[in-house]
C-alpha cells in the first residue's frame, strides 16, 4: 500500500503515433513519488505528447501507464492534469471562480454539484496563486500570468498526488515564473509529485530535482547532477536522429 | 392608430390566440436557444445548419409512410438522415484532402435537395408538408389545429407538444450543463476526469437534432438556424457568466417570441419569419448595446485597464 | 457610362439563342462557369460556408428587386440581390472585428437572419412576388432572353476579372501573410473576391435558386480538387464539372413538370462528385484501397519469404528445401492459407515449388528479397538499440513494421551510419544479399 515504494508513475514502452507518424518511441520510465520533474527536449520532441499520451488523451499505440501501482483508469482521481494555456478558449463565459472550481469536478462524478467544500478548496487555491481578489473576474481579461496562475489554482484544487503540467512557463512574466516555482517546490514539500513540461533548457537544471530528457525517446532520466552533462544534453538537442524522422515521415505517407 | 391600439392590436385581433402563438414560439425557441448557447460555444453553429438541412428527407420519408406530421416517426426519420449526413461527412474528410468545411457543404447541400425531391416526387401536392412549410414553417397555421383541453383551456395540441420538448431539454441541460460546460471549455481536462468527448459531443448532437426536428415543423427548415445561434450569440456579447448567458439567450426567446407576434400581426406577414426578424433586431440591440462587446460600449469607455499593469502588481502582492 | 452598357448589350444580343432549351442550356454554361470558378477559390481557402451565407443572403434584394420593378428586370434584381449579399458579407467581417463572436457564429446569424428578413418581406408583398419560388429553389424555364443577356455580361466580367486576378488570388488564397509581403493590396484583393463570389451566387440564383447555390460553389470545385494537382486544371474541371450539373439539371426539370430545378442541378453534382470520389485516379477512395491491399499481399508475401529464410537459417543452411508444413507451423497458419500464400511466391518467381506441392525452395529473386527483408529487420533493431536507446526486448515490433519500407538509400544510410555491422542486437547475423551475385547459393 505504502507510496513510498511504488513510482508515482510509471510507463513501459510507451509508444504513441500521430496520424500514423510516430511521435514517442517506447519509453519506459519510473518517476518516484515526491519528486519535481522537469520535461525537457527540443521542439518536437514529443514532450507534451507524453504527458498527453500519460493522462490518456491521446491514444497511445502500445505500452502501458501505471499510476502509484495501478492503471490509471482505477488511479484517475490522484492525477491533475494542466494542459496548455493556448488549448482553451479564453473568451469562455466562465469566471476565475469557475474555473478554479473545475478543478474538483473529478471528484463530483456526473450529477452532483459542487457545494459549500468544493467552494472553499477552490478559494484556498486561488488564494495560494494569489488569484482570489480576481475570482469574480472573466479569464479573458486576464494576463498571459494570471491565466497561468488560474489553470494552476484549478489543478491545487484537485487536491492530487500526481501532477502533469504542459509548458506552464510559457509566456508568463518574470514575478509569475518565480511564484509558480515557490509554488511548485512547496507541493513536493508536501509529498506530491509533479511533472512539468519546460522548454527553457537554461533554467531547468535550477527549477527541478529530476530531469527526463525526451527526444522521440527517452534520452535520459534521473537526478539533475547525473543527466544536466554537456553530453546527455547534446544528445538530446544536437544529435537529431534524422534517419529515425525520414522513416517516420515514410510510414506516415503509407 | 395610437400607440395602444398598435399594443393591443394583436390581442384584439387574435384573442386568446395571441398567447397560443407566442407560447407555441417561446417554446420552440427556448431549447434552441439553451442548445445553441452551447453550439456557439464550442465553435459548432453552422453544425446546426448543417443538421436542419440535412434532416429533411428523413422526414419526408418518414411522412410519406406514416401520413402524420406528429408521429415520433418523423424523429427517427430524422435521426437516420442526420446520421447518413455526419457518415458522408466523415467519409469525404477522412478519405480525402476535402476539408471539413467544404464536405459539410457538400453533405448537407445534396441531402437538403434530395429532401426538397423526394418532397415534390411523393407527396406533390400535399398541404402539409410542401415548399412552403419548409421555407415558412407551419406556426402561422397554429390556430387551425385540433385543440385539446387542458384545466378548461382549449390549447392548441402542437404547443403542448412543444412544451414537452422544452422541459425535457430543460431537464437535460439542468443535469449536464456541468459537464457540458467543462468539456466545451477545455475537453482535454474533462478527458483526464475520464469524461468521454465523443459521448458528450454526439450526445449534444443527439439533443440538438431532436430540437430541431420539434421546430422544424414550426419554423421551417432554414429559419431553425436562426432559433439556435440568434439567442446564444446575443447573450454572448452580454454576459461573461455561462448561467447568466443561458439566462439571457432564453429571455431572449421569449422576446423574439412576442416581438414576432407583432410584427406578424402589424406587418401582416409570416410569423416564423417575424420571429427570427425580431430576434435578429434584438442581437442587433445587443451588439450596439451589450455590456461586454457593445460597440457604442466600448467606444465610449476609452480606457480600459491593459491586462499587463495589472498583472505586475499580482506578481508583487505574491513574492 | 449607359450609353456604353447599351453598346455592350446590343453587342451580346446576337449571342442569345431564341429556343427555350437553348437557353436554358445557356443558363446551365453560365452558371457551371461562374460558380466553378469562383468555387475552386471558395475551397481552396476553406471558406465554403461564407458561400453558404452569402448566398442566404441575397434573398431579400431579390425580394426587394421583385417589389420595385414592375416588369421583374433582371437589372434592378440583379443590383438589388448584389447589394445583399455584400452587405451580408461586410457585416460577417465587421461582427467579427467588433465581438468575441467566431466566425462560425457570425456567418451563421448574417445566413438566417437575411433569409428570415427576405421571407418575412415575401409573405406580406405575395402578390408583387410570385416568381420568388423560381428564386429560391430554381427554374430553368423561367429564364428569359434579358435575363440571359444580364447573366452573360455579368459572367463576362466576371471571367475577365479572374482571368488577369487569378494569380494574385491564388497566392492569397495559399497564404495571405506572404502575399501581403509580395506588397498585394491584399484588402482590396480580399473585396474583389467577395464581390466576384456575390456576382457568381446572383448569375446562378435563377437557375439553382438561393437555397442550393452554395452546392454550385462547392460541389463541382471540390470534385475537381479530388482529379488534379495544378490550379489551372482545377478551373477547368470545376467549369466543367458545372457546366455538366447545370445541364443535367435543365434537361430533367424540363422532362419532369414542375419539379424545381435547384435541387436537381443539386444532386447531379453530388452524383459527379461522388463518382470522382470513387474513381479518380491518385486521390480516389477505390484507388486508395487498392493501394492499401497490395502493400497488404506485399508485406504478406515478405513475410512468407522471410520465415522461409528462418527456417532455413534455424537449420543451418543445410537443406535446399523448405515444406509447406514446416513453413505453416512457422508462421502460425493452415496449410491451405500457406498453399495460397506460396502460390503468390510462385507466380512471381520468389521459389520453386516441387512436383507433388509438398515442398519448395526460393529462387535466386527469392533469396535475395528474403535476406533484404531479413537484413532490414536486423538493422533496424539494431539501429533503434544503439541510436535510439531502445530497450532490446521493444525493437522487434517496430521492426515488423519498418522492415517493409526501409528503401535502399535509408539502408545504406543504416549501414553507414553503424559501420557496416554484422550482428544485430539479439546476436544473429544481418545477412548481406548483395554478395548473393557473387557468391554460388551452394556456400551459402
Amino acid at each position: 500500500m505504502s507510496d513510498e515504494q511504488q513510482p508515482a508513475l510509471e510507463t513501459h514502452d510507451l509508444t504513441v503515433a500521430y496520424h500514423k507518424r510516430p511521435a514517442l518511441y517506447g519509453i519506459d520510465v519510473a518517476v518516484p513519488a515526491g519528486s519535481l520533474v522537469g520535461i525537457v527536449g527540443p521542439n518536437g520532441a514529443g514532450k507534451s505528447t507524453f504527458i498527453k499520451a500519460v493522462m490518456g488523451v491521446v491514444p497511445s499505440s502500445g505500452g502501458w501507464v501505471k499510476v502509484f501501482g495501478k492503471p490509471l483508469r482505477e488511479n484517475l482521481h490522484r492525477v491533475g492534469y494542466v494542459p496548455q494555456r493556448e488549448s482553451v478558449d479564453w473568451d469562455f463565459p466562465v469566471t476565475v471562480m469557475d474555473v478554479a472550481l473545475m478543478g474538483t469536478y473529478g471528484g463530483l462524478g456526473l450529477f452532483r454539484r459542487p457545494g459549500k467544500a468544493e467552494k472553499k478548496r477552490a478559494s484556498e487555491a486561488l488564494e495560494k496563486v494569489g488569484m482570489l481578489p480576481y475570482s469574480n473576474r472573466q479569464i479573458g481579461n486576464l494576463s498571459g500570468g494570471q491565466q497561468q496562475r488560474v489553470f494552476l489554482a484549478r489543478a491545487l484544487a484537485q487536491d492530487s498526488d500526481l501532477y502533469l503540467m504542459d509548458e506552464p512557463f510559457a509566456g508568463v512574466d518574470a514575478a509569475t515564473e518565480a511564484a509558480i516555482v515557490t509554488l511548485l517546490r512547496e507541493m513536493r514539500e508536501r509529498g506530491k509529485t509533479v511533472l512539468v513540461v519546460h522548454h527553457d533548457l537554461q533554467s531547468a537544471g535550477e527549477y527541478f530535482d529530476r530531469l527526463l530528457l525526451l527526444n522521440m525517446r527517452l534520452v535520459a532520466f534521473g537526478e539533475v547532477k547525473d543527466v544536466y552533462t554537456r553530453e546527455l544534453l547534446q544528445k538530446t538537442y544536437g544529435g537529431r536522429l534524422t534517419i529515425l524522422s525520414e522513416v517516420a515521415d515514410r510510414a506516415a505517407k503509407l | 392608430m395610437n400607440m395602444i391600439e398598435y399594443i393591443t392590436l394583436p390581442w384584439d385581433v387574435l384573442g386568446i390566440g395571441a398567447l397560443w402563438l407566442i407560447l407555441m414560439a417561446f417554446f420552440v425557441a427556448l431549447p434552441c436557444s439553451q442548445m445553441g448557447s452551447f453550439l456557439i460555444l464550442r465553435r459548432m453553429a453552422l453544425t446546426g445548419d448543417a443538421i436542419s438541412h440535412s434532416v429533411f428527407p428523413g422526414v419526408v420519408i418518414a411522412f410519406y409512410i406514416t401520413g402524420d406530421l406528429s408521429s415520433p416517426w418523423l424523429i427517427v426519420g430524422a435521426g437516420l438522415a442526420g446520421l447518413a449526413s455526419t457518415v458522408i461527412i466523415e467519409l469525404i474528410h477522412k478519405w480525402t484532402r476535402v476539408k471539413q468545411d467544404a464536405a459539410t457543404g457538400i453533405s448537407f447541400t445534396a441531402l437538403f435537395a434530395l429532401g426538397v425531391l423526394l418532397m415534390e416526387l411523393l407527396l406533390g401536392k400535399n398541404v402539409d408538408l410542401d415548399l412552403e412549410c419548409v421555407l415558412h414553417g407551419r406556426l402561422g397555421l397554429l390556430l387551425e389545429d385540433d385543440r385539446l383541453a387542458l384545466f378548461g383551456l382549449m390549447v392548441p395540441a402542437p404547443v403542448l407538444v412543444m412544451a414537452g420538448v422544452a422541459l425535457v431539454t430543460m431537464v437535460l441541460l439542468f443535469f449536464f450543463c456541468r459537464v457540458m460546460m467543462l468539456s466545451s471549455f477545455d475537453a482535454d481536462l474533462a478527458a483526464s476526469f475520464g469524461y468521454r468527448p465523443a459521448v458528450i459531443h454526439y450526445g449534444m448532437m443527439f439533443v440538438v437534432s431532436f430540437i430541431v426536428v420539434a421546430a422544424f415543423q414550426a419554423v421551417g427548415a432554414i429559419l431553425v438556424i436562426a432559433l439556435l445561434i440568434l439567442p446564444g450569440a446575443a447573450a454572448y456579447l452580454c454576459s461573461y457568466r455561462l448561467k447568466v448567458m443561458l439566462l439571457i439567450a432564453a429571455l431572449h426567446a421569449l422576446l423574439s417570441a412576442v416581438g414576432g407576434l407583432y410584427l406578424h400581426v402589424w406587418f401582416n406577414s409570416n410569423m416564423a419569419a417575424s420571429v427570427v426578424v425580431s430576434g435578429g433586431v434584438l442581437f442587433v440591440l445587443a451588439w450596439l448595446l451589450g455590456p461586454v462587446d457593445g460597440v457604442l460600449w466600448k467606444w465610449f469607455k476609452e480606457e480600459v485597464p491593459t491586462p499587463e499593469e495589472s498583472s505586475d502588481q499580482v506578481g508583487n502582492r505574491l513574492s | 457610362m449607359i450609353q456604353e452598357m447599351s453598346v455592350l448589350a446590343s453587342a451580346v444580343d446576337f449571342l442569345i439563342p431564341a429556343s427555350g432549351s437553348a437557353k436554358a442550356m445557356m443558363a446551365a454554361v453560365l452558371l457551371g462557369a461562374g460558380c466553378g470558378l469562383l468555387g475552386c477559390f471558395v475551397v481552396l481557402r476553406r471558406v465554403a460556408l461564407m458561400g453558404d451565407a452569402v448566398s442566404h443572403a441575397v434573398l431579400p434584394g431579390v425580394v426587394a428587386g421583385l417589389i420595385y420593378s414592375s416588369e421583374r428586370s433582371p437589372g434592378v434584381i440583379f443590383v438589388f440581390a448584389a447589394t445583399a449579399g455584400l452587405l451580408g458579407a461586410g457585416l460577417v467581417r465587421l461582427m467579427m472585428m467588433s465581438t468575441r463572436l467566431k466566425s462560425d457564429a457570425a456567418l451563421g446569424i448574417v445566413l438566417a437572419t437575411f433569409f428570415a428578413f427576405g421571407i418575412m418581406w415575401q409573405s406580406r408583398n405575395q402578390q408583387d412576388t410570385v416568381g420568388v419560388m423560381n428564386f429560391l429553389f430554381g427554374n430553368v424555364g423561367s429564364i428569359d432572353a434579358s435575363d440571359l443577356r444580364m447573366m452573360l455580361m455579368t459572367t463576362l466580367v466576371l471571367v475577365v476579372t479572374m482571368f488577369f486576378l487569378r494569380r494574385p488570388l491564388l497566392v492569397m488564397s495559399f497564404d495571405e501573410g506572404f502575399s501581403r509581403g509580395l506588397g498585394y493590396p491584399v484588402k482590396l484583393l480580399n473585396g474583389v473576391f467577395y464581390f466576384l463570389l456575390t456576382f457568381s451566387v446572383v448569375v446562378a440564383l435563377q437557375a439553382v435558386g438561393v437555397v442550393l447555390v452554395s452546392a454550385m460553389l462547392i460541389t463541382p470545385a471540390a470534385a475537381a480538387y479530388l482529379l488534379t494537382d495544378r490550379f489551372d486544371r482545377m478551373l477547368l474541371l470545376s467549369v466543367l464539372f458545372g457546366v455538366l450539373s447545370g445541364l443535367a439539371g435543365g434537361l430533367v426539370s424540363a422532362e419532369v413538370n414542375g419539379l424545381p430545378t435547384g435541387p436537381v442541378i443539386a444532386l447531379s453534382a453530388t452524383a459527379l462528385f461522388a463518382v470522382v470520389y470513387l474513381i479518380a485516379p491518385r486521390h480516389g477512395v477505390l484507388s486508395k484501397v487498392l493501394r492499401t491491399l497490395r502493400r497488404r499481399m506485399r508485406i504478406r508475401r515478405e513475410n512468407t519469404l522471410k520465415a522461409i529464410y528462418q527456417i532455413h537459417e534455424v537449420e543451418g543452411f543445410v537443406h535446399e528445401e523448405v515444406s509447406v508444413l514446416m513453413l505453416a507451423r512457422k508462421r502460425g497458419l493452415t496449410e491451405d492459407v500457406v498453399r495460397r500464400d506460396c502460390k503468390a511466391l510462385l507466380s512471381r518467381g520468389f521459389i520453386d515449388m516441387a512436383e507433388d506441392g509438398v515442398s519448395l525452395h526460393l529462387s535466386r529473386l527469392g533469396w535475395k528479397r528474403a535476406m533484404e527483408i531479413v537484413r532490414n529487420h536486423r538493422l533496424w533493431e539494431l539501429y533503434l538499440t544503439n541510436e535510439a536507446d531502445y530497450a532490446e526486448d521493444h525493437v522487434h515490433d517496430d521492426a515488423e513494421k519498418i522492415e517493409h519500407i526501409l528503401e535502399p538509400g535509408i539502408v545504406r544510410q543504416l549501414e553507414q551510419h553503424l559501420d557496416f555491422p554484422e550482428l544485430d542486437p539479439h546476436g544473429k547475423p544481418i545477412p548481406q544479399p548483395t554478395h548473393l551475385v557473387a557468391q554460388p547459393l551452394a556456400t551459402l
